[in-house]
């Protein structure tokens, strides 16, 4: 009656599958998963509890879908018989896992080329070849620059970046990630006491280099490229917008009709602001507002598609960036009353960048 | 056996390992005296602001560690265990001794032990040292500047140290950099 529980055990796990699960990881610079395939609990262990033949880890084995191209290339790779050798011992041994060096290669240039550029990153890093690979593609992406190849240099500098390493992250480096959200708040963190003073209306000898340095994210990077003539400069940055935001005609589009409203009330919105210090100018403001015809806070509401909190400046510019993130660089903060601030577009005539980028004729 | 990357507070101020307070102090007093006057007459961009910066930190440190007997010995001894322990590490790798593991997780510790207190901890702590705020001019403004840059100096180094130790995670890797260069090309060319 009290029998021990007859136990099932386990059936060995083949060196198909063992290796099949590995190409997986490997094809798409999945580090995670390629470092629990050696964890004590994997299922790919013959001592481990876990079974690899359960939905549980359908996700670790490849779908047909997965099958070919890159998928292929890893499973040579993980099926060279040193490597699998190199596998079968870590699999049985009892101590952290060393992974093959050739497979962690391998993994990190998929990342890159699957644009996961923190695994990438982390991965060239256990190898100690990551500042090397920067520099790497930041020469070839350079060179490229040179020879008025604007899409492979934007790649390069992409990637350049993507495998930077903030050495100032608290408490240990860790990758650069692409904190526009925050970059943002940084370039309208101080309101623009005369409209030269914003961001978006800075002459084209400013304006690229802060571009270049808020969208690089690596500042070494950035000043490689300052050295570059400028109209070379303005349409690597627009193609750079263009490849980090494929979006990017949906916001010109929205960019322009918030103009047009800007066009139509812009005058007169500037008559109540000129006027707001005055004494009694509150209720003047009121009846200006009602005047204009049309409410200042359609004008946000259009560039970012949707309205949001008066007030909430900040919080709306975090909301432009997520979806546009080189939208910062051509709007700016205009206070409309005492209550009410606005975040409007705005440009100068023949403003190069602007112009590249299709926001205005 | 190497000590690079270890700081290094008697060579900041060009002194050998048995230099008494006496020469401690004097040293310090004349490499500072020079070096403000250095900074004084310097066209300062930000990568120099940022050198200036670490170096008035760090001579402002070893005076601070080595002026004092026990914060001295205590940096002696730290300094002289975590370089023992990266030869001990090292030399179980070599082996192929099982203690490696635990080896390296004590070197480990320890190396961020040394580097978080004597490339971050005393430094700031010597930028509020009466004596040092007198020689060096250093006041909160310079230690807002300096938490970021010494941070950011104290990861290189650790950068430096790592880059010679044994592999752990993996294996040692080949590197063929011609193969490395025709790989970066081909990932480049794939979206063109």
């Amino acid at each position: 009656m009290f029998g021990k529980k007859k136990t099932e055990t386990k059936r060995p796990v083949g060196q198909a599958d063992i290796d099949a699960c590995l190409a997986k990881a490997v094809a798409q610079g999945d580090m995670v998963n390629l470092k629990f395939a050696f964890t004590p609990n994997s299922p790919l262990r013959d001592e481990s509890p876990e079974v690899l033949d359960t939905a549980k880890y359908a996700y670790l084995r490849p779908s047909d879908a997965d099958r070919g191209g890159a998928y292929d290339q890893a499973l040579a790779l993980v099926s060279r018989p040193e490597i699998q050798q190199h596998h079968v011992t870590q699999l049985k041994a009892k101590r952290p896992a060393q992974l093959h060096a050739d497979v962690v290669m391998a993994l990190a240039d998929n990342a890159v080329r699957l644009e996961k550029f923190t695994v990438a990153a982390q991965a060239y890093e256990m190898l100690r070849i990551r500042e090397r690979m920067r520099e790497e593609y930041a020469a070839q992406a350079e060179a490229a620059l040179d020879q008025g190849d604007l899409n492979t240099a934007v790649r390069g500098f992409r990637i350049a970046t993507g495998l930077s390493y903030d050495y100032a992250a608290f408490p240990e480096p860790m990758p650069l990630v692409p904190n526009y959200q925050s970059r943002a708040l940084m370039l309208h963190a101080i309101y623009p006491k005369r409209p030269e003073d914003s961001i978006a209306l800075l002459p084209p000898e400013r304006q690229i280099p802060a571009a270049l340095n808020y969208l690089l994210l690596d500042p070494e990077l950035a000043a490689r490229l300052r050295e570059k003539p400028a109209d070379v400069l303005v349409n690597f940055i627009a193609e750079y917008v263009r490849q980090r935001d494929p979006q990017w005609d949906e916001f010109v589009k929205r960019y322009r009709e918030a103009c047009e409203i800007v066009r139509d009330i812009g005058e007169k919105m500037k008559g109540i602001a000129d006027q707001k210090q005055e004494q009694g100018a509150k209720l003047r403001e009121e009846i200006a507002l009602q005047e204009l015809g049309v409410d200042p806070k359609e004008v946000p509401a259009k560039l970012l598609g949707r309205s949001i909190e008066p007030g909430d400046w900040w919080q709306y510019l975090k909301d432009l960036v997520y979806q546009h993130p080189a939208s910062v660089l051509f709007v700016t903060r205009q206070m409309v009353t005492r209550d009410i601030e606005i975040v409007m577009p705005r440009f100068y005539q023949n403003a190069p960048l602007g112009r590249a980028l299709g926001l205005f004729d | 056996m190497t000590d690079d990357g270890y700081i290094d507070y008697f060579a900041t101020l060009g002194l050998d390992a048995s230099a008494n307070p006496g020469e401690v102090k004097n040293h310090y007093r004349k490499r500072m005296k020079a070096l403000v006057n250095e900074i004084a007459s310097t066209a300062l961009t930000p990568a120099k602001q940022e050198a200036y910066l670490l170096q008035i930190a760090e001579m402002n440190a070893a005076f601070y560690i080595l002026r004092d007997e026990e914060r001295r010995q205590k940096y002696e001894s730290d300094r002289a265990g975590t370089i023992a322990l990266e030869e001990e590490w090292r030399a179980a790798v070599e082996s192929g001794s099982e203690k490696s593991d635990n080896l390296r997780r004590q070197y480990e510790g320890a190396l961020k032990h040394f580097l978080a207190a004597y490339m971050e901890e005393y430094v700031l702590e010597a930028g509020r040292d009466k004596e040092c705020v007198e020689n060096s001019h250093w006041d909160p403004s310079h230690e807002r500047h300096a938490s970021r840059v010494l941070r950011h100096h104290r990861q290189r180094l650790y950068q430096k140290i790592h880059e010679r130790l044994p592999y752990y995670e993996i294996t040692p890797p080949t590197i063929n950099w011609d193969e490395r260069a025709r790989v970066v090309a081909s990932t480049l060319a794939a979206k063109g």
